[in-house]
């Protein structure tokens, strides 16, 4: 990944923007059933273990070239994003070959409320964020060098 | 247009559940909550990991130059595809890696990760 991010830096103009966006993964996701006036919280969907780790080491892989002053951290955050399911069957159906989700949510309803309401329209609630990071073409000088004695005055 | 949405949803969701691009934000709405059509408007941009195009040829008529690059051959395929059929001439897709990238120094202003690190 540091790698890749070595190849962006060299590919940007100077000033250059990167834009890091993917799904946010240190909030769960949720399960909501879509009703005319709201949505209802039915459950919860947590990242699967093997994605987290591929998450940290990313924040890993930028924090490092942030370190390395190839980039500059500019502005983050992060926004909510639903995507629609027909019935709960069919967000059950999608869940279980998820690639990044674990395979079951975790319901906040009982099971007589899943059975009565699983016609209904239902999304996944999930969290986005996002990082600009800016292109730094001059690598400065250490803070120890440039603060240190023999250079000042 | 939700009916619209739900109908591609579900069958995205059942058969091609990887294939995940449909299920992403749309490309403009992802662009204003990073920060608005500004970001990219005129600028040479490189989408890295394009998948099927969905996002580059989303932002192509704001910004001067899109490249789109991914290493899976079919997405690409299918990304060159859909520029044909949109019209769009400041769009170009290549299969690559993000290790080793096919661009001179200084090529671009941005570059996009979208859930792809």
């Amino acid at each position: 990944m540091v790698d890749a991010l070595h190849e962006v830096h060299r590919v940007l103009a100077p000033g250059g923007v990167l834009i890091d966006a993917r799904p946010d993964s240190r909030v769960p996701a949720y399960v909501e059933r879509r009703s005319a006036l709201r949505f209802q919280k039915f459950g919860v969907v947590r990242t699967n273990s093997v994605e987290l780790g591929n998450d940290r080491a990313s924040d890993r892989a930028i924090a490092r070239v942030v370190r390395e002053r190839l980039f500059r951290r500019k502005r983050h955050g992060r926004f909510w994003h639903r995507v629609p399911f027909e019935s709960l069957p069919d967000l059950r159906h999608y869940l279980r070959e998820h690639l990044r989700f674990v395979h079951r949510a975790t319901w906040v309803v009982d099971e007589t409320a899943r059975r009565r309401h699983a016609n209904d329209q239902f999304v996944i609630r999930r969290a986005v964020r996002f990082e600009l990071l800016e292109s730094q073409r001059e690598v400065q000088a250490p803070r120890s060098f440039a603060a240190s004695p023999g250079r000042r005055g | 247009m939700a009916s619209h949405m739900a109908d591609r949803i579900g069958r995205v969701g059942k058969h091609v559940p990887a294939m995940s691009s449909v299920l992403r934000p749309d490309p403009l709405h992802e662009l204003g909550e990073w920060g608005g059509e500004g970001l990219v408007r005129r600028k040479r941009v490189l989408d890295l990991g394009c998948g099927d195009g969905r996002f580059a040829l989303g932002i192509a008529r704001l910004a001067s130059r899109v490249d789109g690059l991914d290493p899976d051959n079919q997405a690409i395929a299918a990304a060159k595809k859909s520029a044909r059929n949109s019209g769009r001439d400041n769009v170009r897709f290549a299969v690559g890696a993000a290790q080793q990238l096919p661009y001179p120094d200084g090529a671009f202003d941005v570059v996009l990760l979208s859930w792809t690190l």
